[in-house]
């Protein structure tokens, strides 16, 4: 979530695709975790590979 | 550990948080707080923990964890001064819908802050395009009512005038609201006042290091539990008829519920894109309704906060009806889709634990909203009445008959209170025979309520489901009965729809109708899903419900068989 | 004429507690037997037995539980229940909520009704008490035709919308069932609760139909028995709100007979407050399974309408307001899944009971570690009637000490830690959710284990004061021996202060004296009657109304104006805040009248100074570790005489434990005034 300039509004807001958790561009814990993964962003590592998994799971039991 | 003092501080928290309901309880003005009990009041450490809580609504317990540390999030701790009292109400920052407002007051022991007394409240009234909150038709957060961002509603003790300008500046029933509003702080001043002693009475450290014990004894407890499930990966999912909006479309609620050991991890992809209408439900009414899911299977003495709350995660994916994305609308998400995703969860378990769960209760709380001025003493009035479903039927006995929805425990207003209050008079108020699902432990019913409008004009609004789509059985138990919401204009004779009166989009989700003098609305809530098979129920309990009248005898002979003695 | 010979009668689960007065001797005695649960008055014949010329005893007053009873084991009348055409399922559909949020396995209390017994009724009040639809007479006869055809329902309640406004057709349907079914018991809910929210008054109102012929038929064969001793003329039973009724009376309303049985322990505090001169106490009755907690502010007892058979289940009748919880004595310990150790709810009753009463019980309870830590003297218990099994207290606490990895006397330290801090919990919710501060209060205590734990409360409620009045074995039964005879009325006349009609106001208190002291001359009473008067409002839009007292009788420009005033004070000083000039909504109006009986007049104690003469000593284990500590039997004791702690007072029927720091004086009437 990103605040603007002055800090008195919102001008975006970006959640991990996979947990949907909002994650602040202020924040040095959330910039320090953060992931790109195929273009997304994730909050974390363990939500990278969560996606993959699930990915990788519906693909086996669409087979 | 110290167990003694870990079961006194916990007993201590939870009665001081009651207290401050009590306060909240008996000074606030809309019936939404002080007679259906629609908040909660905890206390939380200073990362925005929640370190305890008294069990007024079940929706905000599950929520307040995320909604104080997102306010903590943007606001850094040394802003936060002794005698601030911070207000905020954005679902898109870790709130549940737009009228429930968390209000939360540091704990200062010796200049150090320790924690806040936080109390959270559905105020009835909040502007936007429909009185009383739930504007059906809505499709932005611009028309649902105010957003507030965190914002200090008292700043050192003193309240902050330009806030309070702003905010009854907004709203149909600023004197309700300014009483709400006053009870809130009211609640949060008491906590921080007796916390504060239970600081001073014990000292900062050892009341730190208990209440991180308590944490880590809750989950511990928690874990215990979820160990006892059969590991897996259980999937269910339900469907939610239209937005308000799109009246022929349907939204999914999916789940894929991983138990691992002593976490339990609930994956909601697969659930249908955000809608356009007010059916969605923010990441805060997400979690809350996993929690609330969890807490049902395991056991409910375990103390309640953040620590029996760490091996719950939410995976919601961003932009579908389970994470609603700025600036589409929310306000049906918390009382609507929050049962219904309780429920789902429920519904994915019963393939692990059949015994623990239910078949699908009534989910809705009916929220039929209106205002209007009193023809008799020229004042404005909004209320939102809230009412009570029939509830699924579960593997040892039947669904309960008109309790409220899972996300709540409120009470319903009694008729003599509500024609008091305003210009309806209340006809009939009378279960729905054959309402309950058919099953070896039938569903509960809901019940109908008949109201003739007495004012020249009441407008009227409503965020409701279960018109269309009826609440399912499980393990060969049948549907549930159906809402409705009917009308019945002065000078005719037949009851017709919102859709066929008013030419509404959906039956269950509109915005401001215009209601006469003389006409009659008759609300009808929705019956619980049956569990088990008809044809295995009791004789007994059979004959027990035809002679009741839950059942008719017709139904009696087609579901069970029922033959007269 | 004052009596001069009486006795109060206490029947309670397991014992019937008898305490008796002679004003010519100015002695009590208090003796007790087993209570004859299916015949509870032959239990009282036996202790009455033990009475000399019981025939010359002025009046008897009892305690019973046969409402109670009645009620939680749903052994009272068929009842069928009528009310407004539309609105049946009200007793059904209640108020909706659930008893705890996250319990799947709830199942929705049931009312004291079949739905298939209910019936509606054509005619209609409005909120403002305006004829809707006029009472259709002919539907009430039919409905008499039906229900005498049926033959199967034993009473009948009505409850009809807005009833508190006009109770013109709740009074004429009794009047049109009580010719067509001469002798049926019938509650209107008018007489019943003249109150608003329905569902709140039909549930009361089931309650007193549902005990009318159980309540009567006991009455009638308890007046026969006492008649055959003499003394049938001259009873009085306990209501609910610590007043004393007629049998007749009683039998007349008999939901009022509730909670009869524990409210003599607050009349007992009550007293109490007159003797010593303390306005606020708050009273904690320990028995062996539960606790009872009350409250008695600025000399008066508080009084509620909040109460419930069980949860969802309310009768909402003034009564004196006693907060139950489950931890009593024999509270049994255990360890949770998360290894926290944990006391009660779980008792061991009176039987087995504790393990060290020998009886097979294996369960460590609070008695027990009560024996560990030297509180109690095996050998002294019961006045010595009964001697206890230190060792068996002592095994049963070491499988609990040895799951915590603790010494046995640690274990006990920390069971009657925990047991303490349930309590506490009862206490909690009897003054600081009313807005009362401990520290403005004494606590007193009473029932068998009461005393022993009295000093652990105090230090850890930040109560400054405590009372171990005479004879706490036995409280209730003595606080029998004082009530008075007492009627409240309430009834809801809603209006606001922009709109107040005074003459209104005025006529609808008068009206509620006026049935109030009519009520008691109709039961007998001949005494000088007061009157107190009360009002139940709130900030127009609130749903809780705060009460303040009304000490005029008229509401004029000056009584309203203060009342006001008076609100908003009260408000602030309750809640932190206030509004002025915001509207005000009055909602209920009170009224008790109460007819004053002579008490008996309690008898001072030799004067003494000094320090007790000790009657031994032995270990007692405090917070600190093991103490040698002098014991003294209070019999012998003196007014004025003092005592440091640590130290043991002993009676019959209980021990005081007084901790270290701590200090207790006997007061002129032998009371023990213990101070932190």
């Amino acid at each position: 979530m990103k605040f603007s300039l002055n800090g008195l509004y919102i001008e975006s807001y970006t959640k991990c695709a996979n947990c949907g958790v909002l994650i602040y561009e202020a924040s040095a814990e959330d910039s320090a975790r953060r992931k790109t993964h195929d273009g997304s962003t994730y909050c974390s590592e363990e939500c990278v590979d969560w996606k993959i998994d699930r990915d990788a799971r519906r693909a086996r039991a669409a087979a | 550990m110290d167990f003694v003092t870990m079961n006194i501080l916990e007993s201590s928290m939870v009665s001081l948080c009651k207290e401050m309901g009590i306060v909240l309880m008996k000074t606030s003005y809309s019936t939404i707080f002080n007679e259906a009990l629609d908040f909660t009041c905890g206390l939380a450490d200073m990362n925005g923990d929640m370190i305890a809580v008294a069990d007024y609504c079940p929706a905000q317990i599950g929520g307040m964890p995320l909604l104080v540390k997102s306010c903590l999030k943007e606001i850094p701790i040394d802003e936060i001064e002794e005698g601030d009292v911070i207000l905020h109400n954005d679902p898109y920052r870790g709130g549940l819908h737009t009228p429930e407002h968390t209000f939360f007051k540091p704990i200062f022991v010796d200049g150090e802050i320790m924690g806040f007394a936080v109390a959270i409240g559905h105020i009835a009234e909040v502007g936007g395009m429909a009185p009383g909150g739930f504007c059906g038709e809505a499709t932005e957060i611009f028309q649902e009512g105010l957003r507030i961002p965190p914002v200090k509603i008292k700043k050192r003790g003193k309240d902050n005038i330009e806030v309070w300008k702003l905010l009854l500046a907004n709203v149909r029933t600023p004197r309700a609201n300014y009483g709400d509003l006053r009870a809130l702080i009211a609640a949060v001043d008491l906590g921080e006042k007796q916390m504060t002693q239970i600081y001073q009475k014990y000292g900062k450290e050892k009341i730190k290091e208990t209440v991180n014990d308590l944490l880590l004894y809750s989950e511990r407890r928690m874990r215990a539990e979820l160990e006892a499930i059969p590991d897996g990966i259980y999937a269910f999912s339900d469907k939610i008829e239209s937005d308000g909006i799109d009246a022929d479309r349907t939204y999914t609620v999916a789940v894929e519920v991983h138990k691992r050991g002593g976490e339990i991890i609930v994956d909601y992809h697969g659930s249908s894109p955000q809608a356009s209408g007010p059916i969605n439900a923010t990441l805060g009414v997400a979690t809350s309704a996993a929690y609330n899911a969890v807490l049902h299977m395991t056991d409910p003495t375990i103390p309640r906060n953040s620590g029996c709350f760490r091996p719950i995660r939410v995976m919601a994916p961003p932009g579908t009806i389970v994470n609603v994305d700025f600036p589409a609308p929310e306000v049906g998400g918390n009382t609507e889709t929050h049962p219904r995703i309780v429920g789902t969860i429920l519904g994915a378990m019963a393939q692990a634990i059949p015994n623990r769960v239910m078949a699908a209760e009534g989910a809705t709380h009916c929220n039929f909203v209106f205002g209007g001025v009193d023809a008799d003493t020229g004042e404005y009035f909004a209320c939102y009445d809230l009412e009570a479903v029939g509830w699924g039927g579960r593997a040892f006995a039947d669904g309960n008959d008109g309790v409220d929805s899972i996300n709540g425990n409120c009470r319903i207003t009694p008729v003599e209170v509500y024609e008091t209050r305003f210009p309806w008079r209340i006809e009939s108020l009378a279960f729905n025979i054959d309402a309950g699902g058919a099953g070896e432990y039938r569903g509960g019913v809901g019940y109908s309520k008949q109201m003739l409008c007495l004012n020249d004009e009441i407008i009227c609004s409503q965020m409701t489901d279960r018109h269309l789509l009826a609440p399912w059985g499980l393990n060969g138990g049948t549907e549930g009965g159906l809402g409705a919401t009917l009308v019945m204009k002065s000078g005719r004779r037949d009851w017709q729809t919102m859709r066929e009166a008013y030419g509404k989009a959906s039956t269950s989700r509109y915005s401001n109708v215009s209601i006469r003098r003389g006409d009659r609305v008759r609300l009808v809530t929705p019956g619980g899903g049956g569990y088990g098979e008809p044809a295995k129920r009791d004789p007994a309990a059979v004959a027990e419900d035809v002679r009741e009248g839950y059942v008719s005898k017709a139904a009696a002979q087609k579901h069970y068989g029922y033959q007269e003695a | 004429m004052p009596d001069r010979k009486i006795i109060g009668i206490d029947i309670g689960g397991t014992f019937t507690d008898f305490v008796s007065y002679d004003a010519a001797t100015g002695t009590i005695e208090n003796w007790k037997n087993l209570t004859t649960p299916s015949e509870p008055i032959e239990g009282v014949l036996q202790g009455l037995g033990q009475v000399e010329d019981v025939a010359s005893v002025d009046k008897i007053r009892l305690g019973t539980t046969i409402a109670t009873n009645a009620l939680l084991t749903r052994r009272g009348a068929k009842v069928a229940y009528i009310t407004t055409t539309g609105f049946r399922d009200v007793p059904f559909i209640q108020r909706g909520d659930r008893r705890s949020h996250y319990d799947i396995t709830w199942i929705k209390t049931k009312p004291l009704i079949k739905r298939a017994d209910t019936y509606e009724i054509g005619g209609r009040f409005s909120a403002k008490g305006e004829l809707v639809t006029a009472l259709d007479e002919a539907a009430v006869r039919e409905l008499a035709a039906t229900i005498k055809a049926d033959g199967t329902i034993e009473a009948i309640a009505v409850c009809t919308l807005f009833s508190y406004i006009d109770p013109g057709h709740e009074q004429r349907i009794r009047d049109i069932l009580a010719e067509e079914l001469p002798g049926m018991p019938i509650s209107i809910s008018y007489d019943v609760l003249p109150k608003w929210k329905e569902y709140d008054r039909a549930s009361t109102t089931i309650a007193d139909a549902y005990l009318k012929p159980i309540v009567s038929d006991n009455f009638h064969r308890m007046q026969k028995r006492l008649d055959g001793i003499g003394i049938g003329d001259r009873i009085g039973v306990i209501k609910s709100n610590g007043g004393e009724s007629t049998l007749k009376g009683a039998a007349e309303a008999p939901v009022q007979m509730t909670l009869s049985g524990p409210t003599g322990a607050v009349v007992a505090t009550r007293v109490l407050s007159e003797l010593t001169g303390i306005k606020n106490l708050v009273t904690f009755d320990m028995g062996g399974t539960s606790t009872d907690c009350s409250t008695v502010v600025d000399g008066m007892e508080h009084v509620t309408t909040s109460f419930e058979i069980e949860w969802g289940l309310p009768i909402q009748i003034p009564m004196i307001d006693i907060h139950t919880i489950g931890a009593g004595g024999g509270s049994i310990a255990w360890i949770d899944k998360g290894g926290m150790l944990r006391m009660g709810p779980q008792s061991a009753g009176a039987a087995p009971g504790p393990a060290c009463y020998g009886r097979g019980g294996e369960n460590a309870t609070v008695t027990d570690a009560n024996v560990v830590l030297g509180r109690i003297n095996p050998d002294y218990f019961l006045g010595g009637k009964m001697k206890l099994d230190a060792e068996a207290a002592h095994r049963a606490v070491k499988t609990i000490a040895d799951q915590l990895g603790l010494e046995v006397d640690a274990a006990a330290f920390a069971m009657v830690q925990i047991a303490n801090n349930n309590m506490l919990g009862a206490l909690r919710a009897v003054l600081l959710q009313r807005g009362l501060d401990p520290r403005d209060f004494s606590l007193v205590a009473s029932g068998g284990a009461g005393p022993v734990h009295i000093c652990d409360l105090m230090d850890i409620s930040g109560i400054p004061q405590g009372i171990v009045p005479n004879y706490p074995g036995q409280f209730s039964a003595f606080g029998f021996i004082m009530t008075d005879a007492r009627v409240d009325r309430h009834r809801t006349v809603q209006q606001i202060s922009k709109y107040f009609d005074g003459a209104r106001a005025t006529a609808a208190m008068t009206e509620l004296v006026d049935g109030a002291v009519a009520e008691l001359v109709s039961q007998g009473y001949q005494q000088k009657v007061e009157i107190y008067r009360s009002i139940e409002a709130r900030y127009f839009g609130q749903n809780h109304e705060l009460e303040l007292s009304f000490p005029a009788n008229q509401f004029t420009e000056e009584t309203i104006a203060s009342l006001w005033e008076r609100f908003h004070d009260e408000h602030q000083n309750r809640f932190g805040f206030s509004i002025p000039g915001e509207t005000i909504e009055t909602v209920n109006l009170k009224v008790v009248a109460v007819a004053v009986s002579e008490k008996p007049q309690m008898r001072e104690l030799e004067k003494g100074e000094g320090t007790p003469a000790s009657s031994g000593s032995r270990k007692v284990r405090f917070e600190d570790g093991w103490h040698e500590v002098k014991t003294y039997d209070r019999g012998t004791f003196k007014q004025g005489q003092i005592l440091a702690g640590p130290a043991i007072v002993e009676e019959s029927a209980s021990v005081t434990v007084l901790q270290p720091k701590q200090t207790l004086r006997v007061d002129r009437f032998g009371n023990l005034i213990i101070s932190a």
